[in-house]
């Protein structure tokens, strides 16, 4: 009986899907990440955000995303599961105030839109933040390791925010945001902020971000400014820009830092990018340590699978970033090798 | 035992549905993929003309009027999304972006979509699929090994696509509503009276 009521189950829905495909259906995407990664100083010298396991087959994460359009509205949510979405991103969804627990999932997104018109939205929940060029899924960056301006800058905004598009070229977005990566605002909704999209000719997009609030427990109210562009200069070669500046008032730290992404697609299955950045912390008292970084890596794609094989040189003259040698002496360079597998779906 | 014939007929039903779409697109003397179609009607080039006009006017954006050539020739661009789906779920994976040309004459009219390009997605930071490039690699090109099963998926979509507009365009050249032509803005003019 069990076997006859599965099997015709399973052609019902069989069939069901042939007809199905012209509904709007739920979407439902994802990636999932491993990586191995040698640090040549044989230690895990090199700080920035995920991928810092030395001498180690580590886990990303698993990432699932559900979309739905209903008319002018639609949601998305989207959850992580791993070192990468958990632990490492901020915050833990399980992180409880009173007993500390740890891990369970990391929040990526989690939000509804209302697109009133084709040119007028307006979006609530929480969010992948405006700012910057990476982003926390290793679908979205080309680089396998991630930038200090990006491991600095903020991952998440909760708010709301509203979009007018003036024209194909010209869009605006501004809204009222949480502090940086918060669930919850615990000093009211703080910060505001704002994104001015130009795209001056085919292939060439820039994004204008500004974002100032009083966090909960800040020294002073922290402002970024933050130019994210990219420009698909012929069919093969993209250029990518970021820059930031980053302060806290009364002298209280931040950050300023520039980051320059050329990519080249040898065809569409195997590219080259490099990443050459720039960074200075503004610490108060010590007097601004900058951190130079290289890293070259590969994305060689197999349907849904990419494949990246990274060097990164980073070169510290400040000793900021305490790196050492295997024989644990301070050293201004670290070097690493990494091959990360990404798979999206 | 039935049950089990039953499961195997709607099975096959499913495989000759699939089986029947997995069919590409011929391609023109310049080796380029191209859907082409000429229908002889009886009706004059006129009405052709208007009809064509009012259908390319009357799409939404993802296929836009561009211009004219002479007086039968007329030149749209479009675009389609590639949907990877696996039963009810599915998202885009990309989009084909393509030229369809028409052209009118007495008792016949031709029509031909052709310059597909395909225009990866990619997520973005909210999980919304959009393109990754502004360039689109021409449908003809070899993907190489690594990805020849989407391509040839592409492809497949295409084509249907395609059969699908093709079926739609000559469905509206051939109603038999009357078709009344687009007037332009009277002007009163209070100059002389």
């Amino acid at each position: 009986m069990k076997i006859k009521l599965l099997l015709s189950t399973l052609a019902l829905g069989l069939t069901s899907a042939v007809f199905a495909q012209d509904a709007t259906p739920l979407q439902i995407s994802g990636s999932v990440d491993t990586y191995y990664k040698y640090d040549f100083n044989k230690t895990g010298n090199i700080k920035t955000s995920f991928a810092n396991e030395q001498n180690s087959v580590s886990l990303g994460m698993i990432d699932l995303a559900l979309k739905k359009t209903t008319g002018k509205a639609s949601f998305v949510g989207e959850l992580s599961f791993g070192p990468r979405g958990q632990a490492q991103s901020i915050p833990d969804a399980a992180v409880d105030a009173t007993s500390g627990s740890l891990s369970s999932f990391n929040i990526q997104n989690l939000y509804i839109n209302y697109a009133f018109s084709d040119k007028f939205s307006m979006t609530a929940g929480y969010m992948g933040t405006f700012i910057g060029y990476e982003v926390i899924s290793p679908v979205g960056n080309f680089n396998y390791s991630t930038s200090y301006l990006f491991t600095n800058g903020p991952f998440q905004n909760a708010g709301i925010k509203a979009a007018y598009a003036f024209s194909d070229k010209v869009s605006l977005m501004a809204g009222l945001f949480n502090d940086w990566n918060a669930y919850q605002d615990f000093n009211g909704v703080s910060h505001i902020g704002a994104q001015l999209t130009v795209s001056p000719v085919k292939g060439w997009t820039a994004y204008l971000n500004f974002l100032s609030g009083h966090s909960a427990g800040a020294a002073g109210t922290g402002t970024i400014y933050d130019l994210t562009t990219a420009y698909q200069v012929t069919d093969k070669f993209k250029l990518g820009l970021n820059a930031a500046d980053y302060h806290v008032s009364g002298g209280n730290g931040g950050y300023t830092g520039v980051a320059l992404y050329p990519q080249y697609a040898f065809t569409p299955s195997v590219a080259l990018g490099l990443r050459g950045e720039y960074f200075k912390y503004n610490i108060p008292v010590v007097a601004n340590p900058s951190v130079m970084s290289v890293t070259l890596s590969a994305n060689i794609k197999a349907g849904g699978l990419t494949f990246i094989p990274e060097v990164r040189f980073d070169n510290d003259e400040d000793f900021s970033q305490s790196f050492v040698k295997s024989n644990l002496a301070p050293t201004k360079s670290a070097s690493q090798f990494s091959l990360a597998a990404v798979y999206a779906f | 035992m039935k049950f089990i014939l039953s499961f195997l007929l709607l099975s096959s039903c499913f495989v000759i549905t699939n089986a029947q779409t997995e069919q590409s697109l011929p391609v023109d003397e310049q080796g380029k993929l191209i859907y082409y179609e000429v229908v002889n009607v009886k009706t004059p080039a006129d009405s052709l003309k208007i009809r064509v006009l009012n259908y390319l006017k009357k799409q939404n954006k993802d296929l836009k009027f561009k211009s004219t050539q002479g007086d039968t020739a007329f030149i749209a661009t479009g675009k389609m999304i590639i949907n990877k789906t696996l039963l009810v779920m599915s998202h885009p994976s990309g989009e084909v972006l393509y030229d369809f040309q028409a052209e009118v004459k007495n008792g016949k009219y031709r029509f031909w979509l052709t310059n597909f390009s395909f225009i990866p997605y990619q997520r973005d930071r909210y999980a919304n699929f959009v393109a990754s490039t502004t360039v689109g690699i021409p449908l003809e090109n070899n993907p190489g090994k690594l990805n020849a099963g989407e391509w040839k998926e592409y492809k497949v979509q295409t084509a249907k696509y395609a059969k699908d507009l093709a079926s739609k365009f000559k469905f509206y050249m051939s109603s038999r509503t009357p078709i009344i032509a687009l007037t332009t803005e009277k002007k009163v003019v209070k100059k002389e009276w």
